[in-house]
């Protein structure tokens, strides 16, 4: 399941703002990124993020259920029917720059997937929601943030019960792709109304604990910081700048 | 004393709902009260508990009639579904607990020591270190009781509170309500156990159809 897991990997020690702040960078410069070498020197960085975060399997395994197929989508699209020059690849005529479009394109899919593998797994919404707070973030932006970040195992969470539940009363999921497909309503229905009530509910619970009542939040237990993971972030944010500013000199000469 | 809640011909409809939930509620509740509010299924007694807090129409819609004076200022309201009273937000049973003081911006001695305090009036100190969203129904409902009681009310509300615990957690906890009542807090439970609340209740609201049809002293109310 792609979300938080407690371990004990150095991106899971470092305090929750340096894998946001890597990861961030990561998805900014590969939409930078134009050569199939940049993009490619970035997916090593996302693949070494994710060994980081004890999480390349899970990594490589979305990347090969979501990406992979993507990829050969865009090859067939960009290198089949891309303009001329056309090589040869195999018994394929493949167009030249088709080709290259379709890799940087499908790399920089990979990559997005593979860093946020990583950051999901490894950033403890307890803990962001700790170091916002000691930060002084209004609590609505730490909430839209952490929500974001728990959205997919939670959604999985109640889809898993909402097929439990609908197989006790005689669902059946097997058979041909249109029994299949007709199967999903039950399932869909539920989970969207059930994920638009628990907003409902979250509001209520949190209203009742006082949420808004303050200005300020106490923060009980703010993860460490180091002077290292605070330069690293700043050097991630002026790489992304220097990186974007090189980007729009090129489109504007 | 002045009341830390009037409702003066309160009246309360759920959006879209073609008739009240709630009407012609006339009442006050003072500090050191504990009101049993009961009534048969759909009587209106949580809608009841949502008006009185201020957390309806606020937080979730439709339309208030009437005079509602809410003059407390920490209310706090615990549901009789714990598990959607949990915030997600917390890694421990403590950090949940400590969640609602934080928020009022309490300094962080007075915040722990509140949580340490819920936690040991709960008898659930040896569950501060566990993760919340793994904690059993009747786990879990102490510590959302627990969260409520760190803030300090002076006006709880709680929703059938015993509706996932044992009958000795049960008797506990209504046994803590009384004392609570007893150190001045204003206190409304909504439940169907008569005798619990017959034991411990000061006064009982009995609810029909959204009405109060009676009102008065626990003993008589409840029979």
């Amino acid at each position: 399941m792609i979300g938080y897991e407690n371990d004990t990997s150095v991106l899971h020690g470092a305090h929750p703002y340096t894998p946001l702040a890597l990861a961030g960078a990561v998805f900014c410069l590969v939409f930078a990124a134009r050569s199939p070498e940049h993009v490619g020197a970035l997916l090593a960085v996302a693949v070494l993020l994710a060994v980081l975060a004890g999480a390349l399997g899970q990594a490589l395994r979305a990347a090969l259920a979501i990406a992979l197929p993507t990829i050969v989508l865009l090859l067939v699209l960009h290198g089949l029917l891309g303009p001329a020059p056309y090589s040869f690849v195999g018994p394929f005529l493949i167009s030249d720059s088709g080709f290259e479009r379709a890799v940087v394109l499908g790399g920089r899919i990979t990559t997005v997937l593979v860093a946020t593998v990583a950051v999901l797994r490894s950033v403890s919404p307890a803990r962001l929601v700790d170091a916002m707070t000691d930060r002084g973030v209004p609590f609505s932006v730490t909430y839209l943030l952490v929500s974001t970040l728990t959205l997919v195992p939670r959604m999985r969470q109640r889809a898993a019960g909402i097929l439990e539940a609908q197989q006790c009363r005689g669902l059946r999921l097997g058979g041909s792709p249109f029994a299949r497909l007709a199967a999903l309503r039950p399932l869909t229905l539920p989970l969207i109304l059930g994920a638009l009530m628990e907003v409902d509910e979250q509001v209520l619970a949190l209203d009742s604990r006082g949420v808004g009542r303050s200005p300020r939040r106490t923060a009980l237990d703010p993860p460490a910081d180091t002077e290292f993971e605070w330069l690293l972030r700043w050097m991630c944010l002026v790489v992304v700048v220097a990186a974007w500013t090189a980007r729009a000199r090129e489109w504007l000469l | 004393m002045s009341p830390v809640l009037a409702m003066r011909l309160v009246s309360y409809r759920y959006a879209g709902a073609d008739s009240p939930a709630l009407a012609e509620l006339d009442f006050e509740v003072n500090g050191g009260e504990l009101i049993a509010v009961t009534g048969p299924v759909g009587a209106g007694s949580s809608t009841l508990l949502m008006v009185a807090g201020g957390y309806a129409p606020r937080l979730i819609g439709g339309e208030l009639g009437g005079e509602r004076l809410l003059a407390a200022e920490r209310p706090a309201i615990v549901f009789a579904t714990p598990w959607t009273q949990i915030t997600g937000l917390c890694r421990s049973v403590f950090a949940e607990v400590a969640f609602g003081p934080a928020s009022l911006g309490w300094p962080e001695p007075l915040v722990r020591s509140a949580a340490r305090d819920a936690l040991a009036w709960m008898g659930i100190t040896h569950l501060a270190e566990r993760d919340p969203a793994q904690l059993s129904g009747g786990e879990m409902q102490r510590v959302v009781v627990a969260s409520a009681l760190a803030m300090g009310p002076d006006l709880l509300l709680l929703d059938d509170p015993a509706a996932e615990l044992d009958p000795l957690a049960a008797n506990s906890l209504y046994e803590l309500l009384g004392r609570l009542a007893g150190r001045g807090a204003a206190i409304m439970v909504a439940t169907p156990d008569l005798d619990r609340a017959r034991r411990v209740a000061t006064r009982a609201l009995r609810l029909e159809t959204g009405r109060v049809v009676a009102d008065g002293p626990a003993a008589q109310v409840l029979g």
